[in-house]
């Protein structure tokens, strides 16, 4: 047994050599395949990641139409702070809205003064739980809160998280109809790559059938190859994108959002590294399987 | 050990190579195979190793009827069989050793088991000192006696040979011949197809004579 599969590996591994054109070529192709793929992949992470770090941000901001008494105050906060999607829930005075109002305008907060202390109106500042940072619970939270009429305006995001939204789906939908075109035409090309292999070796195979061997015996080298191959093209692909990675992406991210948005891109988990290379493995194995099913009759 | 029953091998409606043949051929006997091109001998030879299915008939080998026979059992039917061409089919990107132990890995022998038998057979073909050359190296007749090496290693019950010395001379046919005729004597059976008169002149062996598809005789000498 450990006999045969030496010799099996020992079969595969000089055909490689034997071939370095036609190997490589194989090789390759997985690994373009392989790291568009994955490249894609790794863009729609990254996207999404940010999105929840932005999401983070989200919260619905009501105006009271005229401040509420002292005294109502906290009943009002736990009021709010019992809705299903709410975490937490700040008063915001008139003179703290000021104050900030002041902070933003920097030296020109000279322009304030004399101003009345009751000019902005005193705000509810509600914070979403992290499960309901979407459309749905931004939008159940403000119809809870519009039927208060104590509130004069509730103000958020909402055409913005709505095309965010939009375009993250989007994102996602490409992803997978580009991923399986990719996966598709990589398991073309490979199939024929190694169909071509096999048809410069075909007195090879014809020998192997007249001297008796078994189609499995034919077979799994080719196969073992195929996996070889696909192992190395994965291999290439993962490294490939760790490189353009570093490159590009951390480089290039940091740079781009001038301000730190709290936000480290991220690379693939190691098992999903893991999972980059085993797919290599399994379209090499299912490339020479589909071709040699073509090409080695009895 | 081989047997025709009413064997018909028809390409398609127009071209019959093979009509109606019926024979039996026993253990250990050397036998020719004669007639002109197109008699139908390649035909008949590709039959006995599982390479192509008569139309009609049967043919029974060492007791089997391979004509039932399931196609994943044809490798092991093969393995009872040493086939030689006139074109050698060696693997010139194989050293000389390796071409004729390929016929021993095919059934699974081990390693040590693989080079002691290589390199006996190759001793009796008389290229033991050629083991690592490519056989494009060698002459036509040192590759066809490669070959029949490759044939032999399995030790097989069966030996056939198409034309084995059509694109030979004289002297290496006879060598050749001699190849076969030592395997005869240890107990293969033989059959070789030619249309070289000559041979079985200088070496009387039982003949089987094709035309047109038809056996138009059978002579013991
Ligand atoms: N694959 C095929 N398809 C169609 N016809 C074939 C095929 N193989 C052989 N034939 C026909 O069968 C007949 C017998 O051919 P075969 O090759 O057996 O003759 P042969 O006696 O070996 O001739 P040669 O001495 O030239 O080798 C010929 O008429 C040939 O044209
Ligand atoms: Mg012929």
């Amino acid at each position: 047994m450990l006999e045969k599969i030496r010799y099996f590996i020992r079969r595969a591994l000089r055909n490689m050599r034997q071939w370095p054109v036609l190997c490589s070529a194989a090789i390759l192709t997985m690994a373009v395949a392989l790291a568009t793929m994955a490249t894609f992949f790794l863009v729609v992470l990254n996207i999404q990641g940010l999105a929840t770090n932005w999401s983070q941000e989200i919260q619905v901001v009501a105006y009271f139409k005229t401040p509420p008494p002292r005294n109502q105050r906290a009943k009002l906060i736990q009021q709010v702070e019992a809705f299903v999607d709410v975490n937490q829930v700040v008063f915001i005075s008139p003179t703290e809205a000021l104050k900030r109002f002041s902070t933003r305008l920097g030296d020109d907060a000279g322009l304030l003064e004399g101003v009345s202390r009751t000019l902005l109106p005193a705000s509810l500042e509600i914070r979403l739980k992290s499960g309901s940072h979407s459309r749905e619970g931004v939008e159940r939270v403000v119809a809870e809160l519009k039927k208060d009429s104590r509130f004069n305006d509730v103000r958020f995001g909402q055409e913005w998280l709505e095309r965010f939204e939009n375009f993250v789906n989007l994102l996602k939908f490409a992803g997978l109809f580009l991923g399986s075109l990719f996966l598709l035409a990589a398991l073309f090309i490979v199939s024929n790559t190694i169909k071509l292999t096999l048809y410069a070796r075909r007195d090879e195979l014809e020998i192997m059938a007249l001297v008796g061997a078994t189609k499995r015996f034919i077979q799994i080298p080719f196969l073992l190859e195929g996996a070889l191959q696909g192992f190395a093209g994965g291999l290439l692909a993962l490294g490939f994108l760790w490189l353009s990675f570093k490159l590009l992406l951390e480089k290039g991210l940091h740079s781009f959002w001038l301000t730190p948005v709290g936000f480290d891109p991220i690379f693939l988990s190691t098992e999903q590294q893991f999972m980059l290379v085993f797919s290599g493995v399994l379209l090499g194995l299912l490339g020479s399987l589909a071709s040699l099913r073509k090409f080695v009759r009895l | 050990m081989i047997q025709l029953f009413n064997v018909t091998k028809a390409y398609g409606k127009e071209s019959v190579a093979l009509r109606e043949m019926s024979v039996h051929i026993e253990k250990g006997e050397f036998t020719y195979v004669t007639g002109p091109s197109g008699a139908g001998k390649t035909t008949f030879l590709s039959m006995l190793y599982g390479a192509s299915r008569p139309t009609r008939g049967q043919i029974l080998i060492d007791g089997i009827n391979i004509t039932r026979m399931a196609r994943r059992q044809i490798p092991f039917l093969r393995r009872k069989i040493g086939v030689v061409f006139q074109d050698f089919k060696l693997l010139n990107s194989r050293s000389v050793y390796e071409n004729v132990a390929f016929a021993l890995e095919a059934q699974g022998k081990k390693r040590y088991e693989v080079s002691k038998k290589v390199y006996q057979a190759l001793k009796e073909v008389g290229l033991e000192h050629r083991l690592q050359r490519r056989p494009i190296e060698l002459s036509g007749g040192e590759q066809q006696r490669i070959a029949i090496a490759r044939a032999l290693v399995v030790d097989p019950l069966i030996l056939l040979a198409d034309e084995p010395s059509g694109n030979l001379d004289l002297e290496v046919t006879l060598e050749i011949m001699e190849l076969f005729k030592r395997a005869n004597a240890r107990g293969t059976t033989v059959l070789l197809a030619t249309h070289d008169n000559s041979l079985y002149q200088r070496f009387p062996k039982r003949v089987l004579g094709l035309e047109a598809g038809r056996l138009v005789m059978d002579h013991q000498p």
